[in-house]
């Protein structure tokens, strides 16, 4: 995927979202769509607004990019047959540790697995095992993908920039993104 | 994962007796999730989370939405925002970006009854399956298990 351009999100839909930087990049139109584009109305101070609640990323050089959430560390698992069970689940990711939450969410129209599993363990290292030992893994027929899935928050500096860190995951994977577009 | 453009924000809310009451979330492509949700009932304050996910998140997010096939619906034949309150739904995937608007919707019988039954059903089911998610990202960052 290329980076023709970058666009500010926080414009208000009907600004015109070119500026003159933006005007020397080579353009690729964006196709919009929806009443929301039209709508003048003022939006709430929801996600827009400051002071929100956030888990501190510890400095902790041991526990690579991975956040700790408020009571242990969550382990995202994709590629979960639509058919799993929590059984399942807990059957794999069980002989890591002691498994203390399982989300296991339906897709809401057929009442199947969505595709996604949230395992809670209390210790980084038995979520750091489940993710070594079962990325790459299969359920069911189906190959799982595994990872954290929460990190520490970008700085201000590499936001967009960088990609997550894969430090202390081994095996040198490549950080996974491609180069941002040039400064604005 | 390549750094395509990529943001999803959902909105849902009214004005009513308890001021307005709403709840709100979004994600970044670079992982940044925001939640907002506010009632005044009985002085209830506004919650505000923000936490940041993994890119293989991002990556659920959006099989999730293509999935859906919402980026090929138009909210035009849609009911329209009323007294009730309204639903928005913005995403950015790529070099499409779609902003709905929409009444609040009770049930499937809204559904079937409404002008674009099939396109407001994969509206109707991609929300829950993205609240869903949120929730389950919320309750297992942030809440404390009850003894």
């Amino acid at each position: 995927m290329t980076d023709k351009y970058e666009i500010d999100l926080n414009v208000r839909p009907g600004e015109d979202l070119l500026d003159e930087e933006m005007a020397e990049a080579p353009q690729v139109a964006v196709k919009r769509k929806g009443r929301g584009f039209q709508s003048g109305d003022q939006r709430g101070d929801g996600v827009n607004s400051s002071a929100f609640d956030k888990l501190g990323s510890n400095d902790d050089k041991t526990t690579g990019n991975a956040l700790k959430s408020i009571e242990g560390w969550i382990v995202l698992i994709t590629g979960v047959h639509e058919e799993a069970t929590e059984e399942d689940i807990n059957d794999k990711f069980g002989e890591f540790g002691e498994i203390k939450n399982v989300h296991l969410n339906l897709d809401r129209r057929t009442g199947y697995v969505k595709g996604y599993a949230l395992v809670e363990y209390a210790s980084f290292k038995e979520a750091q095992d489940a993710i070594t030992e079962m990325n790459g893994a299969k359920l069911l027929d189906q190959t799982l993908t595994c990872d954290f899935a929460f990190v520490k928050p970008p700085t201000s500096d590499d936001r967009g920039r960088r990609g997550f860190s894969t430090r202390g995951r081994g095996g040198g994977r490549r950080s996974g993104r491609s180069n941002s577009p040039g400064r604005r | 994962m390549p750094s395509e453009e990529f943001y999803v924000r959902y909105y849902s809310g009214h004005q009513g007796r308890y001021g307005h009451e709403f709840i709100e979330f979004e994600f970044h492509a670079d992982g940044r999730c925001r939640y907002a949700n506010n009632s005044n009932y009985r002085n209830d304050s506004l919650i505000k989370k923000e936490m940041t996910v993994s890119p293989l998140m991002i990556k659920e997010l959006k099989r999730i939405i293509e999935e859906s096939e919402v980026m090929k619906e138009d909210d035009n034949k849609w009911p329209k925002k009323n007294i009730v309150g309204k639903q928005e739904l913005e995403i950015r995937c790529g070099n499409e970006h779609v902003s709905f608007e929409t009444a609040k919707i009770g049930s499937l019988v809204d559904v079937q009854g409404s002008d674009d039954p099939e396109g407001l059903r994969v509206f109707y089911y991609l929300v829950q399956d993205l609240k869903c998610l949120v929730f389950s990202l919320i309750t297992l960052h942030w809440k404390i298990k009850p003894i």
